[in-house]
């Protein structure tokens, strides 16, 4: 037998396949990271780290970043983690309601929150000011982690309600037999088990809201973060290098909090299940913990709804809470002239990446599961990159590398792809970014499922003569169908949603909705913003819907005997 | 010595789920009392209601109606942690994020006992358990049979006075299996604990067992020792789910002496013991085990034997042969051990039946049994 250490000789499709993927990363992200590597070491970049331990401005800003992180990963995996435990946990009326109002933040672009929440519960908002006449300060620090904590927390919450679920009820009754009651349960077994599920979330929650752009820019105020730094150095200073300084300050933190966690979560997937699970859940029946884990479920869901129901009332209301008059304006406004190509547009290019990242991301999987031995930590850690690197980084990078032609020893290798004069309008750098962003979501549902399948299934179909391509294509892909297709939901929803590295890559000719609504709420026009985002999101859920329809459609097909044929 | 505590008793316990049409009975007023020390197994087909019986004494589940007593207190809505009991589960639920020391130590730090103490108790079992080599170890780095030891070391530390055990042995391989029944037994005598074992294993129930309760739709269909349920089951049904049977027609029946019963089968009268419903019984059948028919070659020109039959199948085993033969009577089987070469009766050949009347057991038929329970 072959040591399973070593990799086994790649059959064609395996060797293509591989290639493939490796040309992908490296266009995508290697490349773009390594040119910021570049630049941030142009003199211009390289004084944001030399003068760092004088700097009290920069200082400020990496400790305001940090602080931010920080806050919302904790505030965030803390929510997470009641609302989960509720659901488990608690019996109660509304309960399918609830979940999927935790979940609208994943689907909607991010600043949908923040507009909405600076019109409710900003100096002039509509529950501060009018109704409880407050006139509190939301921008900066304050603002930023309410609305992070509540774009990011879902993350936690749906990360941790699965290992929730997966837990054996029997692990309770057995502390419970043995004269535990229920804090020592949860304290003892409960927590402990979860420990990587809550320390995985966190650290994604760092990672998320220190790269995020747009809510500083929109609710940061004079609270600078790196990612708006960098932002600012492109767009005000006109200085590249200095963007390229800031985004590599930016990328050390996150890729190391990102090597953590993936770090604790191989460490600890200790939940292994031995026979089948047996015994069922004893749901919480009375008691103030009841009470309060309810008040603070059904407060969050509230708090999320309302400001939802605000996006919407806000896009038919002339100008929400000054003018409450119907109107349609705002909808003619977005869907005629520039804001309606904008839509087409954004709409087009995310169908066009949603299924090359879907594949993207389930060749990687099934290459770092299945076929390569040697080295599948390192190819799972670079599919990851996407993700892993903050938006804004990834479109700095994009910006300074196909801004002009990539050329090796004099020939163009890749012809111009981003700016002014860029072909097919800037349009395909956007479609890269779109895949890569989101083939991650595939690639990690890919490999979940791809564990749960036995390789004997794989060998079985080599052992018939099937080659490797044959085998993926009519063995492993329709196994993870469902973990296919969902990618695909996340992957569209993340590419229509996605802002921060699109800012730096739009063109005249490109136009993409998320920018416009930036724009539009930078202008003031909450309105055309609000419009803006119910389009955007009626899209995601449609296209969800549909995707949805497409899994329960196609069940396995049914063997019908001779007779029964005729 | 003390008297002996753990004397378990359910009175009329009953659980309905649900509600309207998808109500379920999953247990139908079930009596039974269990004395100190006593080994008592629930066995029955998959869904007859053995999990939620054990669930009920464990307090994992409320009763819809009845009551557990333990050493004549009544247990009411008592919760798990408040009753002195211990259980081994299915999945065996070892707490996969604590070393084997940590998941046995659990029950006895949950009572708040000294660190010494501890150590010395688990260190006491661990040994007597050979298990002290493991201590250090989490649970998914040890094998299934030692996992279902630490997770049997884990409830028994604590001393309950009852202990309840949901299909334990069920993940296991056969071999491992047959020997963990005999670690559980002798380690349950040595303690002395009341428990009740949930299995659909027949073998497992009659080799473990000081009583069995059989099951089957929610409902007893007979309680006895291992041997009263094999040699004298109350009904077809037990007949039929331990241990294998010949279901032979009775022509007439007669009462004969006390427990016994004159009837006619295959023309011949015969004096077998009986059950006391069977006599009353309309539709009466005689339940002959394999091994206690016996098969040889019908050549003599004087048949000695009860009835003849057609060897349809012949399975040599080694220490015994397994007959399968076409009759009058329907197809029997016979289990004949020891057979000489020249014994041995061959496919398509005509061979000779024969049983002694005290091995036979007369019946009532299922059907009117069944109408007395509901
Ligand atoms: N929580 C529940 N809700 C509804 N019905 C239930 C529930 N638990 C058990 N039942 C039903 O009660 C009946 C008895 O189930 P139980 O688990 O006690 O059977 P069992 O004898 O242990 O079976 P097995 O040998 O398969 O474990 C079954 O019909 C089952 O479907
Ligand atoms: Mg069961």
């Amino acid at each position: 037998m072959a040591s399973n250490r070593k990799n086994a000789k790649f059959d064609i499709f395996t060797k293509i396949a591989l290639i493939f993927v490796i040309a992908i990363i490296i266009l995508l992200v290697l490349l773009p990271l390594a040119n910021i590597f570049k630049f941030a070491m142009d003199p211009g970049g390289r004084v944001i780290f030399t003068d760092l331990p004088k700097s009290l401005v920069d200082q400020e800003i990496v400790k305001n970043t940090l602080k931010l992180g920080l806050t919302v990963g904790t505030l965030g995996t803390l929510l997470g983690f009641f609302l989960a435990y509720t659901q488990t946990r608690i019996e109660f009326k509304g309960k399918r309601i609830l979940h999927v109002i935790n979940l609208i933040p994943i689907i909607s672009p991010p600043f949908a929150l923040a507009t909405a929440v600076i019109v409710l519960f900003g100096r002039s908002g509509l529950i501060t000011r009018d109704l409880l006449g407050l006139r509190p300060t939301l921008y900066g620090y304050p603002g930023l982690v309410i609305v992070l904590t509540l774009s990011f927390f879902p993350v936690a919450y749906m990360n941790l309600l699965g290992m929730m679920k997966s837990l054996d009820p029997a692990l309770d009754e057995a502390g419970s037999i043995l004269g535990a009651n229920r804090w020592k349960i949860f304290k003892s077994i409960t927590v402990p088990l979860l420990i990587p599920g809550i320390a995985g979330s966190f650290l994604l929650l760092f990672i998320e809201s220190i790269a995020d752009l747009a809510n500083p820019l929109i609710i940061g105020g004079g609270y600078t973060v790196l990612a708006s730094r960098a932002y600012i150095s492109i767009n005000g200073d006109y200085n590249i290098p200095g963007a390229a300084g800031y985004s590599l300050l930016l990328l050390i933190p996150a890729l190391l909090v990102f090597l953590i966690q993936r770090f604790w979560s191989q460490r600890n997937s200790v939940i292994s299940v031995t026979g089948k699970p047996t015994g069922r859940i004893n749901p919480i029946k009375s008691g103030p913990i009841k009470y309060l884990l309810l008040t603070i479920t059904w407060f969050v869901s509230i708090l999320i709804a309302v400001v939802y129901l605000t996006v919407i009332m806000g896009s038919f209301a002339s100008i929400i809470g000054v003018n409450n008059a119907l109107t349609l304006e705002h909808f003619r406004y977005v869907l005629s002239g520039f804001g309606g190509d904008s839509v087409k547009t954004t709409v087009i290019l995310a169908l066009i990446a949603t299924p090359i990242a879907g594949m993207v991301g389930m060749l990687i999987a099934w290459l770092v599961i299945r076929r390569v031995k040697q080295g599948s930590q390192i190819l799972d850690f670079l599919g990851m990159l996407g993700i892993a690197v903050p938006g804004t980084v990834i479109g700095i990078g994009y910006a300074i590398t196909y801004n002009d032609a990539v050329r090796i020893a004099g020939y163009t290798i890749i012809p111009q792809l981003s700016g002014g004069g860029a072909i097919l309008g800037g349009a395909i750098v956007i479609v890269m970014v779109y895949v890569i962003r989101s083939s991650p979501a595939g690639q990690r549902s890919g490999i979940a499922s791809l564990q749960q399948i036995d390789p004997s299934i794989d060998e079985a179909s080599a052992s018939l003569g099937a080659s490797g391509f044959r085998t993926f294509r009519l063995v492993t892909l329709p196994l993870i169908r469902g973990a296919f297709l969902t990618g695909l939901m996340y992957a569209f929803a993340h590419a229509m949603t996605t802002l921060s590295p699109i800012i730096f890559l739009v063109t005249a000719d490109t136009p993409i909705m998320t920018q416009k609504i930036l724009a539009e709420a930078d202008q003031g026009r909450y309105g055309n913003s609000f419009a803006f985002c119910v389009i955007l999101i009626v899209i995601v859920l449609t296209v969800m819907g549909l995707i949805n329809l497409a899994v329960r459609g196609r069940k396995t097909t049914s063997y019908k005997p001779l007779a029964m044929v005729q | 010595m003390k008297a002996k505590t753990g004397r378990l008793k359910l009175t009329n316990l009953t659980k309905e789920f649900g509600n309207g049409s998808d109500r379920v009975i999953a247990v139908n007023n079930l009596n039974l009392t269990i004395e100190p020390g006593e080994f008592v197994t629930l066995l029955g087909p998959s869904g007859c209601g053995k999990t939620t019986a054990l669930r009920m004494v464990a307090g994992f589940e409320n009763p819809t109606k009845g009551s557990v007593q333990l050493d004549g207190v009544d247990l009411g809505s008592l919760s798990p942690d408040k009753r002195p009991m211990g259980m081994v589960f299915q999945s065996y639920a070892l707490f996969p994020h604590m070393s084997v020391y940590e998941n046995i130590s659990y029950g006895l730090k949950v009572q708040k006992m000294s660190k010494t103490k501890i150590r010395e108790a688990v260190g006491e079992l661990l040994d007597s358990m050979s298990l002290e080599h493991l201590a250090n170890r989490a649970p998914n780095q040890i094998s299934g049979g030692q996992q279902q030891r630490v997770a049997l070391a884990r409830a028994m530390v604590v001393r309950p006075k009852v202990l309840l055990f949901d299909e334990p042995l069920s993940n296991l391989d056969a071999k491992l299996r047959a020997q963990m029944r005999i670690e559980i037994r002798s380690i349950q005598r040595k303690m002395g604990i009341t428990s009740i074992f949930v299995t659909h294993d027949q073998d497992e129930a009659m080799s473990l067992s000081d009583r069995i309760v059989v099951m089957r739709n929610a409902v007893v269909e007979q309680v006895g020792t291992p041997d009263e349920i094999y040699r004298k089951p109350n009904s077809v049904f037990v007949a039929d789910f331990i241990g294998r049977s010949n279901f032979i027609k009775v022509e007439s029946v007669k009462a004969g002496k006390v427990g016994t019963a004159k009837i006619v089968v295959v023309g011949k009268e015969l004096e077998v013991a009986a059950h006391e419903k069977a006599i009353a019984s309309s539709e009466p059948v005689l339940l002959l085990r394999p091994e206690s028919v016996q098969v040889y070659a019908a050549k003599k020109a004087s048949s000695t034997g009860v009835g003849q039959g057609k060897v349809k199948n012949v399975i040599f085993y080694g220490p015994h042969v397994e007959y399968t033969l076409t009759t009058n009577q329907g197809e029997i089987t016979a289990v004949v051990s020891d057979p000489t070469f020249e014994e041995i009766v061959h496919i398509g050949e005509m061979a000779e039946f024969t049983f002694s009347p005290e091995r036979a057991w007369l019946l009532p038929s299922d059907a009117e049994h069944n109408q007395e329970i509901h």
